[in-house]
């Protein structure tokens, strides 16, 4: 292992799955027994419908280095349509993230079925790796607080439903 | 706090990666009050008894389990916590196993990451709040709307489990398209014969007692939800005592004026007070107050003159709204067909000798226009009858499905022409041939087997055209490539695509049920909860979710009634899951954006209030509208945003 530099450098990432696709499909990659790196911390919601972007701006303030939301594929949504709601407001979270100077690779949304094990470690790999080389988080947080801290001017005072 | 932290070594298996030493250290590093406790196996019948009666005795404030997925065994956790005496939502489970001991190479990666999730939901866990599921009482009857198949099955079936049904039909006959026809595919059994004692059973049977029927009659306003409705439903008069009468036809006899059978598709007349045809049940007539010269200025009363029995017909008869109380609606309305004018170039509507398949079965029946003659509108048999499948079905522009049911009536056609036409040939022009059924696909071979039966494949409908030849309607058939070929005719069936039906799109916004893309009325899941719609306590049966035959619509009238009896059951209150949105009042601006994103109608505006209110039983638990909340107003229990933002930072920093 490298001593020093980029290479030692091991992200910390907040996954935000679905319990009924994305979760499940975690499940069958533990049932499969495929390893993946470890830096990936789940946290189970209901539905990707439920993450409210601050969740992001306070996850990259208390230190995360990249946010992956999962969620079931278009149409297989439990709730309907909660997965294309997380996939809007992931778009416009996006616009604001470039403005504050957060890549773009940082806020990872994607769709895992509850069958696709291989396609959850392919996801994952594919964000570590690609945090690894990005480094560690960088973004203007002051800025960041500033738009997760106050709910009447901050992010939510101008996103859409 | 304390909090007790049951570390489940899956039979030594989790601990081949994850070192419970490490854990327990660092967990006592990062919080205080945290007692830990490794298990054998904590989901095995003894784990989860020592798992009670260690709370029991213990009376931590908060549990966490570190086991496997939170999928597999959180339900028989719950469950031991509120044995062991304990509100059930104050434990977090947290996946180590599947997602760290078996998916983490290193041994030192993986008991770190554990103690990380671990700490993690610990820190979750103080914020869980002690919630209690609701109880709600239920009205355990049912609303039916629609009399025929699946619409009468789940009365029957209801009906028979003691509840009591209201069953509201449209028109003034009940049974649906089947007593319509003379025969019913596969077994070419008597369509009537097979229906009818199951319409006396609703009439006058033993379960009769529970089934009031609303006949003319139309559901206007559904308010309330899932095991509380109530509803208004519009009664249309029907000016003739269904009590009374006995249905002798005096007054049929009498009236003096008539106009085209509907219920015949206008092939032939009937008066302005009618019986649609005979044997239609109930066996009372009913006039058509466009036609009544009563109805039209006039003083016309010689129905009610010629009536034997006092007060049978009643022409002060006047509309009405009943309220009815239910805990269910089933919605059994059943689908249309598809209009055959849509496309000119099969002449329907212009040319005398085509006809649709709906009224062709009116032809083949006894009780139809020509008594069961098949003869054309110049009372000629015809020598060769085309028959067109497929007709707006599996077509962009129309029906984007196959119907399902099209084929197997054709084929039955098949069998019956050879009957009443002997030698008469048989064309079947075709786009693909669907005969799915254990008993259906004999009905494909037959008509293979029938010599005068000719299939013909066309690959667009816009290939064929039906002119009209002089002597009947000739076919021209185009294909893309290849020469044309002409077929003459003396009769043309065609086979209407099953579309929804016209009302469904009015139904499905007063039911706040909504239609798929089709439009007809989309399923909860259509595999897994076929029987119920995405709205609670509304379910669905027969040709209302898509098209399909009577013995589909009967056993999906099976299935609705079936549902509805597990979930509202006398006595047994309504369980109300907590795991809901809550509006904070104080705080909501009343921007309705809640309202909008609710997929479930749950969330609605109270003017007084000047806030958004969730109604708990619509409320499926998403939290799309607790993310959408522009003043985090709203709170998603057991998501609640200081819950998840604790389980981040825990293991961010854990």
């Amino acid at each position: 292992m490298a001593d020093s530099g980029i290479l030692a450098f091991e992200p910390k990432v907040v996954g935000f799955l679905c319990n009924w696709c994305s979760y499940a499909g975690a499940d069958k990659a533990g049932a499969a027994q495929i390893p993946y790196p470890p830096n990936v911390n789940i946290i189970r919601v209901a539905c990707t419908g439920r993450v409210d972007p601050v969740f992001i701006l306070k996850a990259f303030e208390m230190g995360a280095d990249g946010v992956l939301i999962l969620a079931c594929h278009p149409g297989d949504c439990h709730y309907k349509e909660g997965n294309l709601r997380a996939f809007q407001r992931h778009r416009i979270l996006l616009r604001l993230l470039r403005d504050l100077g957060v890549e773009e690779e940082r806020v990872r949304f994607d769709y895992v079925s509850a069958g696709e094990g291989d396609k959850f470690v392919k996801v994952i790999s594919e964000t570590v790796e690609a945090l690894r080389n990005l480094g560690p988080m960088n973004g203007d947080s002051s800025k960041i607080h500033a738009l997760s801290d106050d709910s009447h001017g901050g992010f939510h005072g101008q996103h859409i439903a | 706090m304390k909090t007790a932290v049951y570390f489940c070594t899956c039979s030594g298996n989790v601990t081949e990666k994850i070192d419970p030493e490490h854990v327990r250290q660092r967990l006592g590093e990062l919080h205080e009050g945290v007692s830990f406790f490794e298990a054998g196996l904590l989901c095995s019948e003894e784990g989860r008894e020592s798992l009670a009666s260690d709370i029991a005795k213990n009376r931590p404030d908060r549990v966490v389990i570190a086991a496997c997925s939170p999928r597999e065994h959180e339900a028989e956790f719950m469950r031991a916590l509120a044995a062991g005496g304990m509100n059930p939502y104050l434990m977090h489970m947290v996946n180590i196993r599947e997602q760290v001991a078996w998916v983490t190479e290193d041994p030192a990666e993986a008991s770190a990451k554990a103690a990380r999730l671990i700490s993690a939901g610990v820190a979750r866990a103080a914020l869980h709040e002690p919630l209690e599921k609701r109880e709600l009482d239920v009205c355990p009857d049912a609303v039916v709307l629609g009399a025929g198949p699946a619409g009468l099955k789940a009365a029957l079936l209801l009906a028979g489990a003691g509840r009591k049904v209201t069953l509201v039909e449209k028109s003034p006959l009940i049974g649906g398209m089947p007593v319509r026809y003379e025969e019913l595919f596969p077994a070419l059994e008597c369509g009537p014969c097979m229906i009818e004692p199951l319409l006396g059973d609703v009439l006058h049977g033993e379960l009769a007692t529970n089934i009031e029927l609303l006949t003319l009659s139309e559901l206007t306003e559904v308010l309330g939800f899932y095991g509380n409705f109530s509803v208004k439903i519009k009664k249309r008069p029907r000016y003739a005592d269904t009590e009374k009468c006995i249905g002798c036809a005096e007054c049929v006899e009498a009236c003096p004026v008539s106009a085209g059978n509907q219920y015949n598709y206008g092939m032939d007349e009937r008066k302005a007070v009618y019986f649609p045809f005979p044997g239609a049940l109930p066996n009372v007539p009913v006039l058509d107050e466009a036609l009544c010269l009563r109805f039209s200025g006039g003083d016309c009363r010689l129905c009610a003159d010629a009536c034997p029995v006092p007060g049978a017909i009643d022409l002060d008869d006047r509309e009405e709204i009943v309220g009815r109380k239910a805990g269910a609606v089933i919605v059994a309305t059943g689908s249309g067909v598809y209009d055959c004018r849509g496309l000119p170039n099969l002449g329907y509507g212009e040319i005398a000798g085509v006809y649709t398949a709906p009224e062709f079965e009116r032809l083949l029946a006894a009780n139809g226009p020509t008594g069961g003659e098949i003869v054309g509108r110049d009372g000629r048999a015809p020598g060769s009858v085309a028959i067109i499948h497929c007709v707006g079905s599996m077509d962009k522009g129309h029906a984007d499905y196959c119907s399902g049911i099209c084929c197997r009536y054709a084929l039955k056609f098949n069998h019956m022409l050879e009957k009443k036409l002997p030698g008469a040939k048989v064309y079947h022009f075709f786009r693909e041939l669907a005969v799915p059924g254990k008993e259906d696909f004999a009905l494909l071979k037959h008509a293979r087997e029938n010599p005068e039966a000719l299939f013909i494949r066309y690959s667009d409908i816009r290939d064929l055209e039906i002119r009209d030849g002089g002597s009947g309607p000739s076919i021209i058939h185009r294909p893309g490539s290849g020469k044309s070929e002409t077929f003459a005719a003396g009769m043309v069936v065609l086979c209407p695509a099953v579309v929804p039906a016209a009302g469904a799109g009015a139904l499905a916004a007063m039911l706040d049920a909504p239609l798929d893309g089709f439009g007809f009325f989309e399923e909860l899941h259509g595999r897994l909860d076929s029987a119920k719609s995405k709205m609670n306590g509304v379910y669905l049966a027969g040709a209302c979710q898509a098209p399909m035959d009577i013995r589909e619509a009967m056993s999906r009238g099976a299935a609705a009634a079936g549902c509805a009896l597990s979930e509202l059951v006398p006595g047994r209150m309504l369980d109300v899951s907590p795991l809901h949105g809550v509006v904070d009042a104080e705080k909501c601006s009343g921007c309705r954006v809640c309202v909008a994103v609710c997929p479930y109608k749950a969330i609605s505006f109270d003017p007084e209030l000047g806030a958004a209110e969730i109604n708990p039983v619509l409320c499926r638990g998403c939290g799309t509208c607790a993310a959408a909340c522009p003043l985090e107003a709203i709170g998603a229990n057991h998501f609640t945003t200081g819950e998840i933002l604790a389980e981040m930072e825990g293991a961010l920093n854990g």
